[in-house]
């Protein structure tokens, strides 16, 4: 097992916003939270990440204890975050948003992590030498996911990566996310778009106010009525 | 060109110059922090009065006790981020402010209870004073090194936030805080970085201010702190290029209302009424400064 979060709580002062959440993510999977707007799952990949502290509950990677180890080095263990609205530094170009995102790493691995972006993305070589600022939403979005792929790459979290893009732009970005994968990344994937994510996820939560409700093969729980209902507008 | 114009361009700069290695500590520190240092113009009194101790006390020349001062201030700032700020860091706004200027008064009277009130300066061999004559125009070797050391330093801090991975974090950490430790950067580091830079910059300010102005007392760093601020944000603070310009700037309109004045009979007392009522109007114009860019809100 690659993560293991066990009986995970979670609050922001006097608000509570995970309560009691447990869940795993095996080598090579494609696992996703689904779930409402407040359902609390920024909060979880947040606090995996190390930007939040959690107040009770393990988070174990790779067999040890990373919950409230500070975020930077977190990082250093391979596990980076796509983080939710992209928070692409506008004010540095394309390469030095990914230069940036490789700032652990040795001249010559930094090199070869961008190469390999650049490849998945040809896109953001051709802008290498542009400002964050000026890409739109879909090239800002790879531009995220080309920054987790510098700095971590064996598990990658994701937040709401297909938030206010085309649906084709949605589209693209998964099917680099499924090749991501098959080259051995680990993908724990949050989604308000529930449709797009089960399809490309082998195994699915369903969170509901801080709680998981429902758990299960992805193509299981896209045949379940409740969560057709709940999730998918049928 | 007369003269007289000339040989103010000269004092213009080397005013501005000084300015400008002040306003810089200012700025970066804001960018990162969104903190106005209040401390940051008695950390360049600080600098000054440690040249005092290196030149008179361990008589050391020039250059040694610039380097020393320079390296004992960081320690300094970094210290003062470590013990009075950090521990501030989702504290309110104000109550930071308040800390600041807190430290500025407790460096202010700590150094006038170590030294006493008279007036200090550096002693004659520190930097032997050469007057050049080029046809007609005398510039001392004294000028011209304030001059050409404040754009040296600036050109090399300018070179470490444009290239260096430091530098882009300090750019990073100005834009968007949340998401600089998820590319594994040390905030701490990079704040701790940033204070060492701007106050080791402030340092050299303030031992070549005391060369230009030989009078060195506990309290001179808050005129100067004062302005240098002024210029920061008139260049637009946060960047460090503007802060440059705008010490530069400052010290350009300080020297010429005084020289234009003469001609229209308005006396030199008057300079920094109008000096500031002139930076005002910029900042009407440009509410973010020359270099400024508005800041958006994030959430």
């Amino acid at each position: 097992m690659l993560l293991n979060v066990q009986d995970l709580h979670v609050s922001y002062g006097a608000i509570r916003a995970v309560h009691g959440v447990s869940f795993e993510v095996d080598e090579g999977e494609i696992v996703t939270l689904i779930g409402a707007n407040g359902a609390g799952k920024s909060t979880i990949l947040n606090t995996i990440a190390g930007l939040l502290s959690p107040n009770s509950g393990r988070i174990t990677y790779q067999g040890q204890d990373i919950g409230g180890l500070d975020a930077h080095k977190v990082v250093q263990r391979g596990l980076a975050l796509v983080p939710e609205g992209r928070r692409i530094f506008g004010n540095l170009t394309v390469s030095e948003n990914l230069r940036l995102a490789g700032y652990q790493l040795q001249a010559d691995e930094r090199a070869r992590r961008m190469k390999r972006v650049f490849e998945l993305f040809p896109r953001l070589g051709e802008r290498r030498d542009q400002l964050g600022d000026t890409l739109s939403g879909g090239e800002q979005q790879m531009l995220a996911v080309g920054r987790a792929l510098v700095t971590g790459g064996h598990l990658m979290l994701l937040d709401e990566p297909s938030m206010g893009l085309a649906p084709i732009l949605v589209q693209h970005i998964f099917s680099i996310l499924k090749e991501i994968n098959a080259q051995g990344t680990t993908i724990l994937l949050v989604e308000q778009n529930a449709h797009m994510a089960l399809k490309i996820a082998q195994r699915a939560y369903v969170l509901e106010t801080g709680h998981i409700v429902l758990s299960g093969p992805a193509a299981q729980l896209a045949s379940n009525p409740d969560v057709q209902k709940a999730y998918l507008g049928a | 060109m007369d003269l007289s114009f000339l040989q103010q361009f000269i004092n213009a700069l080397q005013l501005g110059s000084l300015y400008a290695l002040v306003a810089l500590g200012y700025s970066m520190v804001y960018g990162v922090l969104l903190l106005i240092n209040f401390a940051h113009g008695d950390i360049f009194m600080f600098g000054a009065f440690l040249g005092v101790f290196c030149s008179m006390t361990l008589k050391l020349p020039f250059v040694p006790t610039l380097l020393l001062s320079m390296i004992l201030t960081a320690l300094l700032g970094m210290t003062i981020e470590r013990v009075a700020y950090k521990p501030l860091r989702h504290a309110s706004r104000l109550s930071v402010v308040i800390t600041a200027l807190g430290v500025g008064l407790l460096l202010e009277n700590g150094m006038l209870a170590l030294t006493g009130a008279d007036p200090r300066n550096y002693p004659e061999e520190f930097l032997v004073t050469t007057v050049y004559n080029i046809g007609g125009l005398s510039i001392s070797n004294v000028k011209i090194i304030i001059i050409v050391l404040a754009f040296v330093l600036f050109l090399g801090l300018y070179l470490i936030v444009q290239r260096t991975k430091w530098g882009m974090a300090m750019r990073a950490i100005s834009y968007d805080k949340f998401a600089v430790p998820l590319m594994g950067v040390s905030q701490n580091q990079i704040i701790a970085l940033t204070f060492a830079l701007g106050t080791a910059l402030a340092a050299a300010g303030g031992i070549l201010w005391g060369v230009a102005f030989p009078v060195l007392n506990p309290y001179m760093g808050m005129r100067v702190g004062w302005k240098a601020f002024i210029a920061a944000v008139v260049g637009g603070i946060g960047d460090v290029r503007g802060a440059f310009l705008g010490g530069l700037l400052l010290g350009f309109v300080e020297i010429f209302v005084v020289e234009l004045g003469q001609y229209v009979g308005i006396s030199s007392t008057w300079r920094d009424p109008i000096a500031f009522a002139l930076l005002l109007i910029i900042l009407v114009v440009r509410p973010t400064g020359l270099f400024g860019v508005a800041r958006r809100q994030k959430v």
